[in-house]
């Protein structure tokens, strides 16, 4: 039989924990009273300067200018605006591809803007940003095919068509998931997204399967296509930062909202590519 | 007393049940439950199809943990019609102590990939900690040390006896990385490799030997990160390599170049392997094969020696096709690599054939169908 002296023992105990358990998370939440302050935007504005990150080997994201010997691009102009957004200037700093992520852990920059694709197993190594553009696959077909009830709108309209890939891409790879699914698909292979957007321009197939970059591009030089429907996959470019940076992960996707609803993103992409 | 009597026999007789209760589940325990059985099976003996004999690909099983991953990606080997595996068995995942060795992993790979019907091409390096100084890197092997690596690789082939057939000795040895950041010197690889080879030797008269695969490198003499391979290899002969090896293993990497690029003394591409071959006939070694035991082509979207994914399958296949068509002195030609356990989250991933998640790309696909001799779309 349990005493009333047990009994206060035990709620003794349980208040004691309760207690402990809300001391810990306020110290945690709270810096003031011991918890790791998060000081990475106010660390980037005391300084005046955002550190941005980039390998300039990927036109039009960000290349060397041959005349100026200066670095250009949709990214360098994206981490331009980023940082008169948020009331700083913008350093770039020119890095190799594979050492990225090292060197921003390193604290050799701030951010990471460089084309980078959200990759869900660096989750536990940096915070990404909310997405700035979609380079996924996307159907492309011949601008003068008039839109009517046997128009291409969407990949399920491919069933009896022809779709040019660029072999080994992941347009095929996609293209041969969708034959799986639509079984009159035709799958013709070509070995470069510019020669699948030629044969689409030229009748030989009924669309194309493309990465978006390569489609804009073409669009933008050459012409006579146009993309259809929403993206067949997702390849978002966002923006890295260290993981403990959330205040400035905050900043910089408040700044991205702004971009997209403002239409600066848009702006940007029809500038560059 | 009558009734105090009653209870101690129900007391007794519930005993009594309770214990016949307990025996009959322990007996049906014991007799009645089967232990299940093995989750993954070797299964019936397989044969590669092929029309090139010559087709390999250099796997990563070495730190795959399922078994079951094991075996599928040996099956997917197969059924992409490459006869030839290279594996790496590293000496510190066996011998953790001296003359105490685990082969529990190293015998799943090797009798999974021969009831697929492949051979296996095993590359053996990478020192324990006691046979190295503390803190010195994975590569690092003293001259006083070679002698239990000579006993690993006897244990090594003693062991594999009737299953693995060929055995590397060490991997690019001509760089300082693979050398425990020494200087590289092809004298003293050199004995290393006599050593090895005479225990392997031992082990089975009929085990195969091969070289270590030199790093196809334009580095300057003196440089501090590797030497050149030409010269390297001619390095060895001169320490008398000639006697102590059966294959030269050798990596063709063709960067950005096509198939087809001629060997040039300046150049890394695919067929500098050609000048490697050179070498070995110079040298009066005219008699003995040469295995590309790594190597191809890769397709990362931004890596600066990346090619495009049409151009690594072109490739690919055209190397196959050279190896078998103009290289009567190539045994195989494995490319590097055929799947990683999990993703290397860098341009290495675009060399690989299969996703970690066994998901075939594009270049397995037409790889394929270059061994089932039908030639892929749009060729």
């Amino acid at each position: 039989m349990v005493t009333g002296r047990t009994m206060r023992r035990r709620a003794m105990a349980l208040l004691l924990v309760v207690a402990l358990t809300i001391t810990m998370g306020t110290m945690t939440a709270c810096p003031w009273l011991g918890g790791k302050e998060d000081r990475s935007l106010v660390r980037v504005r005391q300084a005046g300067v955002l550190r941005v990150g980039l390998d300039a080997s990927y036109p039009p994201f960000e290349e060397i200018d041959g005349a100026t010997g200066e670095i250009r691009g949709f990214d360098v102009d994206l981490a331009r605006e980023l940082g008169r957004r948020l009331g700083v200037e913008v350093e770039i700093v020119n890095s190799g591809w594979d050492g990225l992520y090292d060197a921003l852990e390193a604290g050799r920059f701030d951010a990471v803007i460089s084309g980078l694709v959200y990759d869900p197993w660096q989750t536990d190594r940096v915070a990404y940003s909310i997405s700035y553009f979609n380079a996924g696959q996307v159907l492309v077909v011949r601008e003068d095919v008039r839109e009517d009830e046997e128009a291409i709108a969407q990949v399920g309209d491919l069933k009896g068509r022809t779709l040019g890939v660029e072999v080994g891409s992941e347009g095929d790879v996609q293209g041969h998931e969708l034959r799986k699914r639509l079984r009159d698909l035709t799958l013709r292979p070509y070995p470069a997204p510019t020669d699948v957007l030629r044969a689409v321009r030229q009748g030989e197939v009924d669309a194309g399967l493309v990465d978006a970059i390569s489609a804009r591009q073409f669009i933008r030089t050459e012409g006579g296509v146009r993309i259809v429907g929403p993206p067949v996959s997702d390849e978002l470019y966002v923006v890295a930062v260290r993981l403990e940076d959330q205040a400035l992960l905050k900043a910089i996707n408040a700044a991205l909202v702004e971009m997209r609803d403002d239409g600066t993103l848009s702006r940007l992409a029809d500038k560059w590519l | 007393m009558g009734e105090d009597k009653a209870r101690e026999i129900m007391v007794t007789a519930r005993r009594v049940w309770v214990g016949m209760q307990v025996l009959v589940i322990a007996l049906i325990l014991v007799f009645g439950v089967r232990p299940p059985r093995p989750l993954v099976t070797l299964g019936p003996q397989r044969h590669v199809e092929t029309i090139n004999p010559k087709m390999g690909v250099h796997t990563r099983l070495t730190d795959e943990v399922e078994e079951w991953k094991i075996k599928r990606t040996l099956e997917m080997v197969r059924e992409m019609g490459a006869p030839w595996i290279v594996e790496y068995f590293p000496w510190a995942y066996y011998e953790g102590e001296k003359g105490i060795y685990d082969w529990s992993h190293p015998d799943q790979v090797v009798d999974h990939a021969r009831r697929q019907g492949l051979t296996v091409v095993a590359r053996l390096g990478y020192v324990p900690e006691w046979a190295r100084p503390e803190d010195s890197a994975f590569s690092y092997l003293d001259a006083a040390h070679y002698t239990d690596f000579g006993d690993f690789v006897y244990a090594f082939v003693d062991h594999f006896r009737g299953r693995v057939q060929y055995v590397v000795i060490w991997n690019e040895p001509n760089l300082a990385l693979e050398w425990g950041f020494q200087p590289v010197n092809p004298a003293e690889y050199t004995a290393l490799l006599r050593i090895a080879y005479a225990r392997a030797k031992e082990a089975d008269p009929q085990v195969q030997v091969l070289a270590g695969a030199l790093a196809p490198t334009l580095a300057p003499k003196g440089h501090p990160e590797g030497m050149n391979d030409l010269d390297y290899l001619q390095g060895m002969y001169d320490a008398g390599a000639a006697d102590v090896f059966d294959i030269l293993a050798a990596h063709a990497y063709g960067w950005r170049f096509p198939v087809d690029d001629p060997p040039a003394a300046d150049k890394v591409n695919f067929r500098r392997v050609e000048l490697l071959r050179q070498v070995m006939v110079r040298n009066g070694d005219d008699h003995k094969p040469i295995m590309v035991t790594e190597g191809g082509w890769n397709d990362h979207p931004r890596w600066t020696k990346g090619v495009r994914p049409y151009q690594r399958i072109a490739y690919t296949i055209g190397a196959y096709e050279l190896a078998a068509r103009d290289w009567d002195w190539c045994l195989a030609v494995a490319p590097y690599a055929f799947r990683f356990p999990r993703p290397a989250r860098s341009y290495q991933d675009y060399f690989t054939f299969v996703t970690p998640e066994f998901k075939p790309k594009p270049i397995y696909r037409e790889v394929q169908r270059y061994a089932r001799g039908e030639r892929g779309e749009g060729w």
